[in-house]
């Protein structure tokens, strides 16, 4: 492979967990419940997925565990957002903080036990991370082997991003959840179940965060350290990139790749600037933490923006705040 | 009985005046069903929960000839997030979402040792403190000025943009603590790999010695601001005014307030008082480093809303939480199978029980009345 479409490979293969957190964090917004749980999600999803999928030795077992286990605990927000009125930014904060200490307890738990799994052990299930070669596609020389060469997580990812696209958009649930998340009063009116709504938004929307945070545990080979969670704030860079990709699922494709440019550049940056020194020369001369920070500015920027072209705004209205029936 | 005027079967309905001492009691409740949820918990680990939760409820200091470096440690740790949280209600009382703590308590941070580094080693020890904790919190209230400025002029979502800002300044703070140059006034001049320097002995905490345990002055500090904070809620016009902009903003238009100056004024105050935290910080812990909030700025907010923004519960939950945190430190030295981040675990853990518990204070669940024609036709007697 030449260094583009190494670039590109490594692009698609270390940034797509980002892909899983905007998507579902969009479907939760598109229901009008801002979960800043993202990161805890990720991490209890795919520390869950990890060990269940590893003691089942299968791949698929392992994605499902760690969807019905973040599913889990986006349901378990929605029953102390919407059924017990619980204030969303410190619920969904909670469950930042005890998600990861979840993660901690249960990592040190079976790490001091002697228990950890050794994923590099578990022969099925690194075999079906492998990357699958798509016939043809891949054969197409120059980028073929970097788009079409990838592990089955980068193609569930895109699917369920155009799935979700499609779903949002002109299915009957789809409209009806976006009008929960516009005017919860008025969906109810019209004999919408906003309660049964969120409960299953917010559920499948965890749900794929979750099989998020498995990527990243496959992608750091599933070695648990004491010191730091795989998850690494991702979870809060999907939170960043819903606004980026102004709550669509096909942008937040494009977004994930355009914030992963900058992730992967860090990695590629000297190599890329030693080959062209004449163009990429500069790469070298960028602080690291810049390009850190970088997608962080770029949406605090877009934010800013947006508010003020104040525009029709993408943002679901009644985001943030819990719908009590009584008080219309 | 027609169709149309069937009650569903459970419904929920506000409630009013709940007693004070019934909420007390609620939240001992929940504080100490939640401790029973992590007692099971660590009966998996196959740790003694009594033994540790005693080591962790008494920091290990009983019969422990250095229990006064465990008080010092936890009046160190205690005092950032009282002041954070403090400060952080006053932005939540008028449903202002400053969830930006982390980035303007490290800046904040950065500013007051960017004084440190820079001030003559023969200034007073006052002076240098005092000039750390105005440089902070300049730098942590402009960034809250700036983000109620975009609040009130073009409503710019302030929860997420004060997210991003959180990470921003986390970057900030790795790019000095990790650029070694000649400018960089942060890093020690001796080491070849950037490491971050301490700061001069003129700026450091001055401390009060009693006994063996010497108490920090912005412990006492804090101790004031809790007073000043209650007072300015509870009894000035601007508290007021907090308050009603709070409660509804139309209510605070029509009573002729200055709705977006009370905004941009408050979210000022929050954010400088964080920013002089981070400052405070610097001069207690002798040195910036990227883990220099101890996540303050999110625990800040949980602290905060478990308090319900009153002062005086701030004081104590944060008294507790702090004694989670350092306590499951010193616990997990002890039991090797327990991490330290249980501690996380178990805040998480009491914080949703009581905001489950918070429900049965707001609302009260009411089946239907069997008997509601009956009730009715007495009712038409």
């Amino acid at each position: 492979m030449n260094v583009f479409a190494s670039f590109i490979a490594a692009l698609l293969k270390y940034n797509t967990p980002l892909l899983y957190g905007t998507v579902g964090e969009i479907v939760t917004e598109k229901s009008g419940s801002l979960n800043l749980g993202v990161e805890g999600t990720m991490a209890i999803g795919a520390i869950g997925g990890l060990l269940i999928g590893c003691k089942a030795d299968s791949l698929l077992i392992g994605i499902l565990a760690s969807f019905f286990i973040a599913a889990l605990c986006g349901l378990f927000f929605a029953f102390m957002t919407v059924t017990l009125q619980a204030n969303q930014n410190v619920t969904g904060l909670t469950i930042t903080t005890f998600g990861l200490g979840l993660y901690f307890f249960i990592g040190n738990g079976f790490k001091s036990a002697g228990k950890w799994p050794d994923m590099l052990q578990c022969e099925g299930f690194l075999e079906s991370t492998k990357p699958i070669n798509i016939p043809l596609l891949s054969k197409i020389p120059f980028f073929g082997e970097a788009f079409f060469s990838q592990s089955i997580f980068v193609y569930l990812g895109i699917i369920i991003a155009v799935v979700m696209w499609w779903y949002l958009k002109y299915t009957k649930p789809g409209l009806r959840i976006r009008s929960v998340g516009e005017n919860p009063a008025a969906a109810d009116a019209v004999g919408i179940n906003v309660t049964l709504y969120k409960y299953i938004h917010i559920g499948i929307g965890s749900g794929v965060m979750g099989i998020g945070g498995l990527l990243m545990a496959v992608n750091l080979s599933g070695s648990f350290e004491g010191s730091k969670c795989w998850i690494d704030g991702y979870g809060w860079i999907s939170i960043a990139l819903v606004i980026f990709a102004k709550w669509n699922t096909l942008l937040a494709i494009l977004g994930t790749f355009v914030f992963g440019i900058f992730n992967t550049l860090q990695v590629f940056g000297p190599t890329l600037a030693e080959k062209f020194p004449g163009v990429l020369g500069w790469l070298n001369k960028i602080p690291p933490q810049f390009m850190k920070a970088l997608p962080f500015v770029i949406t605090a920027v877009v934010l800013v923006i947006t508010s003020i072209s104040n525009k029709k705004n993408d943002q679901p209205a009644a985001i943030g705040r819990n719908y009590y029936r009584e008080e219309r | 009985m027609t169709k149309s005027s069937k009650e569903p079967l459970i419904r929920v309905v506000k409630r009013q005046g709940i007693k004070t001492w019934q909420i007390c009691l609620l939240y001992l409740g929940a504080v100490i069903l939640a401790l029973g949820i992590g007692a099971v918990l660590l009966l998996f680990l196959k740790a003694n929960p009594f033994e540790y939760y005693e080591m962790m409820f008494t920091l290990n200091t009983v019969g422990n000839k250095m229990a006064y470096i465990q008080y010092e440690t936890y009046i160190q740790e205690l005092v950032p997030l009282l002041i954070t949280s403090l400060a952080l209600s006053l932005a939540f009382k008028m449903r202002f979402w400053n969830i930006g703590g982390e980035g303007q308590f490290f800046l904040g941070a950065l500013a007051g040792a960017a004084v440190a580094f820079m001030i003559p080693t023969s200034a007073n020890v006052f002076l240098t403190i005092f000039l750390m904790v105005v440089a902070g919190s300049l730098v942590g209230g402009l960034i809250g000025l700036s983000t109620a400025a975009l609040k009130v002029k073009f409503n710019t979502n302030e929860t997420l943009f004060t997210l991003m800002i959180n990470y921003i300044a986390l970057y900030i703070m790795r790019f000095f603590g990790e650029t070694k140059a000649d400018w960089n006034i942060f890093l020690r001049p001796d080491s070849e790999r950037p490491k971050f320097n301490q700061i001069p002995d003129n700026a450091k905490m001055f401390t009060i010695p009693i006994g063996k345990f010497s108490l920090e002055l912005s412990f006492i500090l804090v101790i004031l601001l809790v007073a000043v904070v209650y007072f300015y809620l509870k009894h000035t016009k601007q508290g007021y005014e907090i308050a009603v902009v709070g409660d509804s903003i139309n209510t605070a238009r029509y009573a002729g307030m200055k709705v977006n100056k009370v905004i941009c004024r408050t979210m000022f105050m929050s954010a400088a008082l964080i920013g002089a935290a981070g400052a405070l910080r610097v001069s207690s812990v002798y040195a910036l480093s990227d883990t220099i909030s101890n996540d303050v700025g999110w625990t800040g907010i949980v602290v905060a809303w478990l308090a319900k923004l009153n002062p005086i519960g701030i004081v104590i939950v944060s008294a507790l939480i702090t004694i989670l945190q350092c306590g499951s430190v010193v616990a997990s030295s002890n039991f090797s199978n327990v991490d330290s981040h249980f501690a996380d675990l178990l805040q998480g853990i009491i914080l949703f029980v009581v905001l489950a518990a918070d429900f049965f204070i707001r609302f009260k669940i009411v089946f239907r009345k069997k008997n509601t024609e009956k009730q009715s036709k007495e009712a038409n007697v």
